[in-house]
């Protein structure tokens, strides 16, 4: 090996190895004759035969290639390659659909191998971006062929795929449930911003609200969220059974008002958590000095303690949004809306299909929110001060 | 002009500063020296109500300081730390322009005003101005710190260890700057420092510490001639005194007229100190020095005999 040639990058060769395995191994599609059955697997060789599932083994094995010896421009080339790789799995699905599927009634399901592949060739991607230097958007915008591809393949043959058939059959419930889920989570996240850092201010001044603050939250955390929107139930009926203002604002037993109650309440401990330890832990001598040139409380606050603790702050509305974003899942069965409505029909139908058009897209909320916020954290990170 | 009348400050049940009195003129370089926790940094801090006195007075130009609002005492004293402070989301510019800013200068005066402080403290203004505090070397931090404290033009500088943190080559041109600086601007310094040589060579007025009280005060060369007692005696160095004590004399002091002999081959400025003299005599094997001025002209002699000769109190 030459000395300036770096040495395998595992990671790579790694995931397109593993990801081969499960791509031979698994079953890549599932057909089932209507909505109730259970479907029949298909991996890949049983589509297009033995030959044809070694041809379509060939780019992994490229891709092992050039992680073997991982030059700069064998980078590039790997990740050209992933990425065309992930724009054909909707073609792969495309190609089962029109070869499989036999009559209007039937259904074709995603089969585990695609999932576990989708998410290597993900791994791999972040991996490839990092290893060439590339920024954040550029690493978006290598998701987009993949996306148009889909939208392509919807559009033209994957009429029979499971998951497209349920979205057709609820397309305006589907998007309505989208922007309920938001709403809760933003007004949630909201909520409990404005709160927690009043509560994080006041526990800077007040030791004893701090410490009963941290232990109120903290038993509130332990709660299971089943649970609390079990406790919530009789106090807010009796509430909007009594207090008619209340009741005209919608309060109920059930439905949005316990929802974001017990989301906030949730929310609360890591946002008052992160901003108080953000203020914290800005650098005494930097208060010091800025007291010590006669700026006053306010200032102090305002121009140096938040501006300093804001990276921080910013971290815990994120693990608190993509946290808030999973619970109000929750809280669909509790009448609140959203996309866990979804979750809970298709469990009660056995229609996993429908349980993976409410799971899938929060799933991709979450990841969106992380990614934004992640971005704004950096933006926003001071004179790129570490 | 500073004055402590009966300062003490309690925390508790521990007493921190007991019952000290200090006066500090107009123009004044004061140095608070001591062991930590001597109470040199909290009296420091009183003078600026970063901590309040327990009993006493504090006077800044014969005004009490509980007079004015906080606020506004602090904005008419510099202030430079150890670790410098600077804030580190603001350019090095801004940081300059603090308070100046706060006492609401119009924007061009402040933007003229950081212009010279740069220029005083030798940051060129293209290189620093838009830097951030921590693509600074020490050196360079510290300087814009004090160019910070500097910037309203305050009468008063309160300086709390502020070059602590540095190596010593770094620590002494600093030192060499502050002098000059001072003698240039006049300012009434309190400088709080645990380290003796560096007291030694900034101060006017000593001021040496222990436990809360005040153990000796005067000009570094009575304290280092008559110490108090053992504690400020071993503070300054116990045998390390004469050294000490060489430092702060200039070769100028010592010297004798050019005399009829030859001159000898060493040179050494005659605003260097006896110590820089005697060190370069050991190095060189040498007995005599000719004396030279600024412009490296020869100006006097002096000799061994004559730098460790009987005191001369001219």
């Amino acid at each position: 090996m030459r000395p300036d040639m770096p040495g395998p990058n595992v990671v790579l060769l790694t995931l397109s190895l593993v990801a081969l395995a499960a791509w031979l191994g698994l079953d890549t599609v599932s057909l089932a004759a209507n909505r109730i059955v259970p479907g029949t697997g298909y991996r890949v060789f049983d589509v297009i035969g033995v030959g044809g599932a070694l041809a379509t083994s060939l780019p992994w094995l490229a891709l092992a290639g050039l992680a073997w010896r991982p030059a700069r421009h064998r980078l590039a080339l790997a990740l050209t390659l992933v990425v065309l790789m992930l724009s054909a799995l909707p073609a792969w699905l495309s190609l089962s659909a029109v070869t499989l599927v036999d009559s209007a009634q039937a259904r074709l399901g995603i089969g585990a191998g695609i999932w576990v592949v989708l998410f290597l060739q993900l791994l791999a991607m972040i991996e490839l971006r990092r290893r060439l230097d590339l920024s954040r958007l550029i690493g978006w915008a290598l998701v987009l062929p993949a996306v148009a591809s889909a939208g392509l393949c919807l559009a033209r043959w994957l009429e029979p795929l499971a998951l497209w058939q349920e979205y057709r059959g609820r397309s305006g419930q589907f998007l309505s449930a989208v922007g309920e889920h938001l709403l809760l989570v933003g007004v949630a996240v909201g909520t409990s911003l404005a709160l927690g850092v009043c509560l994080a201010l006041a526990m800077r001044r007040w030791p004893g609200v701090q410490r009963a603050g941290f232990g109120l939250l903290n038993v509130l955390q332990t709660i299971p969220s089943i649970a609390l929107f079990g406790l919530l139930l009789a106090p807010l009926a009796w509430l909007s059974a009594n207090v008619d203002w209340l009741a005209a604002l919608g309060v109920s037993g059930i439905g949005r008002a316990p929802a974001l109650l017990a989301l906030v309440g949730y929310s609360l401990l890591p946002m008052v958590r992160n901003t108080f330890v953000a203020l914290e832990a800005v650098d005494a001598g930097v208060i010091d000095a800025a007291r010590g040139m006669g700026m006053s409380r306010g200032q102090v606050l305002r121009q140096v303690r938040l501006p300093l603790a804001m990276p921080v702050i910013l971290e815990g509305i994120r693990i608190t949004t993509v946290q808030a974003i999973g619970l109000t899942a929750v809280a669909a069965l509790i009448g609140a809306g959203g996309l866990g409505t979804f979750i809970f029909q298709g469990l009660g139908q056995a229609a996993m299909d429908l349980v993976l058009l409410g799971a899938l897209p929060i799933l991709l909320l979450a990841l969106l929110v992380d990614a934004l916020l992640g971005a704004l954290t950096d933006i926003l990170r001071p004179g790129g001060a570490e | 002009m500073i004055d402590l009348i009966h300062v003490t400050r309690r925390f508790g049940a521990a007493t921190a500063v007991d019952d000290i009195s200090l006066s500090v003129a107009q123009g004044e370089l004061c140095v608070l020296v001591g062991t930590s926790g001597c109470g040199k940094s909290t009296t420091l801090r009183m003078i600026n109500r970063l901590i309040e006195h327990s009993e006493g007075e504090i006077h800044i130009d014969g005004q009490q300081i509980r007079r004015f609002r906080e606020e506004t005492l602090r904005r008419r004293m510099g202030y430079a730390i150890q670790s410098t402070g600077l804030f580190p989301h603001w350019t090095v510019a801004r940081n300059i322009g603090l308070v100046p800013r706060l006492l609401k200068w119009p924007a061009t005066r402040i933007q003229a005003r950081v212009e010279e402080l740069m220029a005083l403290l030798g940051l060129s203004m293209e290189a620093f101005a838009g830097k951030y505090p921590h693509q600074l070397s020490g050196g360079q931090a510290q300087r814009v710190g004090v160019a910070r404290a500097l910037a309203a033009d305050p009468d008063i500088l309160l300086m709390d260890e502020p070059f602590g943190a540095l190596d010593p080559i770094t620590r002494e041109s600093l030192q060499d700057e502050l002098r000059e600086l001072q003698a240039r601007l006049h300012k009434t310094i309190v400088f709080v420092t645990h380290d003796m040589d560096e007291a030694l060579r900034l101060a006017d007025h000593l001021v040496v510490m222990h436990q809360g009280r005040i153990v000796q005060q005067g000009r570094p060369l009575e304290l280092l001639r008559e110490p108090a007692d053992d504690f400020v005696e071993s503070l300054l160095g116990g045998e390390d005194r004469g050294l000490k004590e060489a430092a702060l004399l200039p070769v100028s002091q010592r010297m004798l007229p050019l005399g009829p002999r030859l001159l000898a081959r060493e040179r050494i400025g005659q605003r260097a100190s006896l110590r820089e003299a005697l060190s370069l005599m050991l190095w060189r094997h040498a007995e005599r020095l000719t004396v030279v001025d600024d412009d490296d002209l020869p100006v006097g002699e002096l000799s061994l005999r004559r730098l460790v000769g009987a005191r001369s109190d001219d």
